[in-house]
């Protein structure tokens, strides 16, 4: 069917919460029929919000045709572009891009989109006539939306009245034959422009300074910095400090941000999108978990979500509302990023326990709105006066602090009457009102204390004086006398366990201040948790909406209690009281719930264990394992040993990025590693440096193992990566593609299950540039002998009795065995490559880089230093089945760098030092197969030198075992001084028998970006290769340096500055040595809408890729470098399974996460010209509207329909 | 081509673990299944046509155990009968230290 809609673009101001934050210059989308109405109720009411003010959420149903009458009341041109859809691309895209005709509508006109919902599932929609990243651009302003498309057959009904409703961020959705369920819209966005009630920036009430930037979800913020002045200026609850109360409905009453409402046991899903413009946030959601690919019933289970700008997901909680345990009460959703959460980002998920007919009000005398029961579930009790329901039953008092949950404290309250009456039947300690342990099953007790003690982070004497962490009650003596080094609390037990916890807080009540801090009376903490089964009223470990706070007072103990209902992974534990304030101290833990009759045993020992970041498993029906856990840390404020702090913020109190980095509150940073030569090829070497203090993983050749990863604290992604080995990435799918990457965001937590093919040292390391500059990285150890301090695996053929002493740092570097002088069966490939130095232009325009530094073929590089040839990152090709042969020659020269002094101003890591150019080079490569001891391409640990210097050549082996698709390549000489300026490119594990020709002569070739695959058992394709990267230097014409992003913004603010901006976004960046920065563009010509338009310029310097519809076309996606800001891809028109190897896996537009490491296959749905077949230019992108389009990472990929000279078809 | 001959095989396959199930009522099996829930111990307790009936006193989801379960033959793709001469299936319930 068509289903039509009329929207309008319109002005309007957004006021974002009830203290009358808000945007004046705010843009929506609106129904054409809520119009006039919105605007009526925006003139009046000017400083509270207005429900309609909203994303606007249209829905529609699989197969329907969607007709967009879309009308610009906007001063410029605005359009609107939908992911996930099919559509002619000429004139319903929503921009003007390469030769297509203009789809923007221009001020006070209309333009008509037609679109295909081919299949049901979420379409983003935004706005890319005017792509200024700017608080005069459109995106950052509010212009954005959602098509939620559901199963067909569908129809919707608003949930308070019960009619049917055409748009808005809730709706209960119904099926004539599948369970209704609740749908909650929730738009995550962020850098939208807020002023405070009086006109100005927010000032933050305790700094003075500037308040933190919008972060919020469907418009609307609910900042503890607005909330905490009420307390400040004594108008409520003047006791309390701040943080422990920002989500607090007794004190405050209810947040303007969004509250998601249904009963227990209501099924539901989120909608869950990124309409924002530069962060890439953590969407978690307490008390609930769900697939991370709702369709698919092998995909991993999250509770926590990373999301990056511009996509999105279904989120579906199991079991529905209150999870398996039926839990009621406030469930919060936020953003686990602390200065995120701080800032406002967040809202809740109300599980009312009774019928809620309108007639009902909250304890403070706000009436609770009707909510209807979905229509094929029975409602719930109607309310009585003996049982009022969630939340009329606790003993609070409004505008004071949640009280504390009844039996929940040792020497604590019991339970008032109304208590009584809500309570289940034989309410205990931290089970009050569910009860979440089934009858008989085995109690595990655990006695755990948080405490602060000084922790000293590295060799050199990095410190945090005001460490605090978790520690259980019996190591505290050891721990607190130095006797065992600290480390993050894991603690194991088995599916199917009843887990008590007995929780003593025994912090100071103050946390000092000092360069980073200021003095902040944190005198309750809680120990709040991740994936297990609980009663979220008296449970949580927090203090949130209507419920208990149920933390405790310094020298009191609380009782919690969960139930791990099956092997979950490792689920996350900190406080939700004040982990703004004291979480990056290292207040962070981990519990991993293993399979079943597990036991766990000390790997040195033996012994028996509960607890330990490194245990030794024991199953009777799997096979035994190693289980790992590593927390990576940020925000990490620390001292050097003459007490100086290290990169301090501007002013104490700022979430301005301050302090350094951690992994398990440990770090060995790369410039304590130079050694007396002051080379950096070999700062992974423990041959010359000794071993690292960051976690040496141990184990034996060929033990299974299980690498727990989580992020501790505090706002950034990071960028898991181990070098020669790699795991399924859907955990317990054979379906699932392989991967040796993962990213991460604070609360994050992923099993990387995997086994040690061979003896050696394998470099885990968090890879991007700043991070592994600070010391994230470490060894995974595997012995070829038997060693005294680690027990073999009963399960396993004991390991050779030792033969030779093991290795041990001499300060020199190591000799490296050839790994060629054994003999292989099978094809064997050989390259002859080639790393020297030479200019690369990235555009047309003169930016460029002068150092650039390639890899190419020995036989290219004439032509290459002659300018006959274009340099462009090296693409290696080889089959399965084939051995590898990568012979490397450094050609580097030392005059060709720019910094040879050491220092490497621009773009700039944190905690910069001296840290001279390598000439040697390396090439380290993804995902295949090779001996860590010659041909990981790198000097790591005890394995032999893999770098070469000048003049000096190599040769790697590498196997291609497995189809794996995309890999990334890169130098791992010199982090600092080679990658940035081109030192990487990619490799590609094509199927068995592939041919690779060139797509216009046909002629056969050994590498380039654009190839056709021929093989005789599948039709020919086109690869695409997109190597995306950033942290690039580049000047201008004039020679001058250009300093992205703040010199690519369009329509830039006079107060824009390099200073603005996180080192992490320094660099310029593009795809493939190709950036077509817009700004150089809208200096010729100054009309925002036709920037990205081949009519008025000519084709971007970024690859333009063309085929012909339905050519099958797989791209081929690496991001080698470098930077740890995550960037979104998106390619207009087209779809692709999530995991290429999976049919079952989700069919998405866009690929999140894209950072140090990451790669992707993406098979397009339909091929060239999605299902449709509709011709034109379709482009490739960024999501991150802030700041990478408008530097310049975008391009086109071209589709035609008639036979193009230039251009030989496919073989039909 | 013999279709028939084509099925024989698959007849043959579960023809002769029923058989071999039947001889072996009253003892302790352990079975792996492709499917959810993959594992059952228990007692062998009959078998009707092509269904192994089973006290099931162990599977790695622990909501179903202590219950009947009825296992198509067809579904079994590994499994073990304790007859006394090889090893015995380990009790896991019991013999599970600690965690």
């Amino acid at each position: 069917m068509i289903r039509r809609y009329h929207v309008v673009a319109i002005p309007i101001r957004i006021v974002v919460n009830t203290f009358g934050d808000h945007n004046p210059n705010g843009m929506m989308y609106v129904l054409k029929e809520n119009e006039q109405k919105v605007k009526d109720l925006v003139r009046k009411n000017p400083f509270t919000p207005v429900d309609l003010v909203e994303p606007l959420v249209i829905r529609a149903n699989e197969g329907d045709f969607v007709e967009v009458l879309f009308e610009n009341k906007l001063p410029f041109n605005t359009g609107i572009h939908f992911q996930e859809a099919d559509y002619d691309v000429c004139d319903s895209d929503g921009a003007m891009v390469g030769f297509n005709k203009d789809s923007t509508a221009a001020p006070g006109e209309c333009v008509l989109y037609k679109i295909h919902a081919v299949q049901g599932g979420n379409y983003f929609f935004s706005d890319l006539g005017n792509p200024s990243s700017t608080e005069n651009g459109s995106s950052t302003n509010g212009l954005f939306g959602a098509l939620v498309v559901q199963n067909r057959f569908s129809w919707w009904t608003d949930p308070v009245t019960g009619k049917p409703s055409n748009s808005g961020v809730y709706a209960d959705i119904h099926h004539p034959f599948l369970p209704s369920f609740r749908e909650y819209v929730w738009m995550f966005h962020d850098e939208m422009e807020v002023d405070d009630i009086t006109g100005n920036r927010p000032i933050n009430h305790i700094t003075n300074q500037d308040e933190e930037s919008f972060h919020g979800a469907n418009y609307r913020y609910e900042p503890e910095n607005r909330r905490s002045q009420l307390l400040s200026e004594g108008v409520v609850a003047p006791n309390a400090a701040g943080e422990e109360v920002h989500h607090d409905s007794w004190v405050f009453g209810d947040p303007s941000a969004p509250i998601l409402r249904g009963y227990v046991g209501d099924p539901a899903k989120i909608r869950l999108f990124h309409g924002g413009s530069k962060e890439t946030h953590v969407f978690h959601y307490h008390v609930h978990q769900w697939f991370s690919d709702p369709g698919d019933l092998a995909s991993e289970i999250f509770d926590a979500q990373a999301i990056s700008p511009q996509s999105h997901y279904t989120i579906e909680p199991l079991y529905g509302l209150g999870s398996l345990q039926g839990a009621f009460g406030d469930a919060i959703v936020h953003c686990h990023l602390y200065p995120h959460f701080a800032a406002g980002m967040w809202g809740m998920n109300r599980i009312f326990n009774t019928l809620q007919d309108g007639s009902q009000c909250y304890p403070n005398g706000v009436p609770i709105k009707a909510l209807q029961p979905l229509p094929d579930r029975d409602p719930p009790p109607k309310p009585t006066k003996l049982r009022p329901g969630f939340p009329n039953f606790i003993p609070g008092k409004v505008g004071n602090k949640a009280p504390r949950p009844p039996l929940g404290i040792v020497g604590g309250r019991g339970l008032t009457e109304l208590e009584r009456h809500a309570a289940v039947p034989n309410p205990r300690p931290g089970a009050v009102f569910t009860e979440p342990c089934p009858p008989g099953v085995e109690v595990k007790e655990f006695n755990i204390s948080v405490i602060e003690l000084p922790i000293t982070y590295n060799k050199q004497g990095w410190h945090d004086p005001k460490g605090r962490m978790y520690v259980l009650d019996e190591d505290l003596e050891d721990v607190c006398s130095g006797k065992k080094e600290p480390e993050p609390l894991v603690i194991h037990a088995n599916a199917n366990t009843c887990i008590k916890i007995n929780y003593t807080n025994r912090l100071p009540h103050i946390l000092d201040g000092d360069a980073f801090q200021l003095v902040t009376r944190t005198y309750e903490n809680g120990f709040h948790i991740h994936f297990v089964k609980f009663d979220v009223l008296v449970c949580d470990g927090a203090n949130v909406g209507w419920n208990y706070d149920s933390s405790v007072l310094p020298g009191e103990t609380a009782q919690y209690s969960y139930f791990a209902d099956v092997e979950l992974k490792a689920w996350f534990f900190h406080d939700h009281l004040f982990p703004l304030s004291h979480q990056q101290h290292g207040v962070f833990g981990s519990g991993v719930i293993h399979p079943r009759f597990s036991t766990f045993l000390d790997p040195r020992t033996g012994d028996e264990v509960d607890h330990g970041t490194q245990v030794t498993v024991e199953n009777p029906l799997i096979p035994n394992y190693r289980d790992f856990a590593l927390f990576s840390q940020d925000f990490t404020l620390l001292f050097d040993n003459d007490g100086k702090p290290l990169n301090p913020p501007k002013f104490p109190g700022s979430q301005d990025d301050p302090g350094l980095f951690g992994v398990n509150y440990k770090n060995e940073p790369l410039q304590f590693r130079l050694g007396p030569d002051c080379d950096p090829a070999y700062s992974f070497s423990s041959h010359v440096h000794g071993d690292p203090v960051t976690p040496i993983l141990r184990a034996y050749e060929g033990d299974p193992i299980r690498i727990r990863l989580l992020q501790g604290a505090q706002e950034e992604s990071h960028s898991f990566n181990v070098h020669g080995l790699r795991w399924l990435k859907e955990r317990g799918d054979l379906y699932s593609r392989l991967d040796s990457q993962q990213h991460t965001g604070i609360s994050e937590s992923f099993t990387l299950e995997t086994f040690i093919p061979r003896a050696g040292d394998y470099l885990w390391a968090f890879e991007t540039e700043e991070d592994l500059w600070n010391g994230l990285w470490g060894l995974i150890r595997a012995y070829a002998e038997r060693v005294p301090d680690l027990i073999p695996l009963s399960d396993r053929p004991l390991p050779p009795k030792q033969s030779k002493p093991l290795p041990e740092c001499t300060g020199h570097a190591p000799p490296a065995d050839d790994p060629t002088c054994r003999p292989v069966k099978g094809p064997v490939r050989k390259f002859d490559i080639v790393a020297f130095q030479i200019p690369l232009q990235y555009n047309r325009y003169g930016d460029h880089d002068p150092h650039g530094i390639v890899f190419a073929h020995r036989a290219d590089m004439k032509d290459l230093l002659a300018g006959k040839k274009t340099p462009e990152p090296l693409i290696l090709r080889a089959n399965v089945g084939d051995t590898v042969d990568v012979t490397l020659t450094s050609m580097l020269k030392l005059d060709l760098f720019p910094f040879k002094d050491g220092i490497y101003p621009y773009p700039q890591v944190k905690e910069q030092a001296f840290y001279p150019p390598s000439l040697r080079i390396s090439l380290h490569p993804q995902l295949i197969d090779y001996d860590v001891k010659t041909s990981s391409g790198e000097t790591v640990g005890f394995n032999g030198d893999q770098t070469v210097g000048p003049g000096e050549s190599r040769t790697y082996r590498w196997f291609v075992d497995s189809q794996v698709g995309a890999c990334g390549l890169w130098d791992m000489a010199d982090i600092r001084n080679h990658k940035g300026h081109g030192a990487f490119g990619a490799f590609i594990a094509e199927p068995r028998f592939t041919e690779y020709v060139d797509p216009y002569s046909l002629k056969p070739v050994r590498s380039g970006a654009n190839v056709i695959l021929k093989n005789p058992l599948l039709p020919d394709i086109r690869e695409f290769v997109l190597v995306m990267h950033d942290g690039v230097r580049l000047l201008d014409n004039d020679d001058q340096l250009i300093v992205d992003p703040v010199d690519g913004i369009l329509l830039a603010p006079p107060e824009a500055d390099a200073d603005l901006v996180d080192t992490y976004d320094q660099g310029s960046r593009g795809f493939n040595y190709r950036s077509e920065r817009l700004i150089n563009r809208y200096r010729e010509h100054p009309v925002l809408h036709e920037l990205f338009s081949s009519n008025v310029f000519e084709d971007p310097a970024t690859p333009v890729f063309e085929s012909y519809v339905r050519d099958p076309v797989t791209i081929r996606l690496v991001t080698p470098a470098e930077r740890r800001r995550s960037h979104t891809f998106h390619l207009h028109g087209h779809r692709w399974h999530f995991d290429a190897k999976d049919a079952n896996s989700r069919v998405e537009s866009f690929v999140g996460f894209s950072v140090a490491g990451a790669v992707r296959n993406l098979l397009l749905n339909g091929g060239a010209g999605s299902l449709a077949g509709n011709p034109g230019d379709y482009m490739y992108r960024s999501g991150n509207i802030r700041w990478d389009i408008e530097q310049g990472m975008w391009g086109i990929m071209r589709v035609h329909k008639t036979l193009q000279k230039h251009l030989p078809p496919l073989r039909e | 081509m013999d279709f028939q001959e084509m099925h024989m095989v698959n007849v043959r396959r579960d023809g002769a673990i029923i058989e071999h199930f039947r001889s072996n009522i009253g003892r302790k099996v352990f079975i792996l299944t492709e499917s959810f829930p993959f594992l059952y111990i228990g007692i062998l307790k009959d078998v009707v046509d092509d269904m192994a009936v089973l006290d099931v006193e162990v599977s790695h989801v622990p909501a179903l155990e202590e219950k009947e379960w009825h296992v198509h033959v067809h579904s079994i793709d590994v499994f073990y009968i304790e007859t006394g001469m090889g090893e015995k299936i380990p009790d896991l319930k019991n013999q599970q230290k600690g965690g």
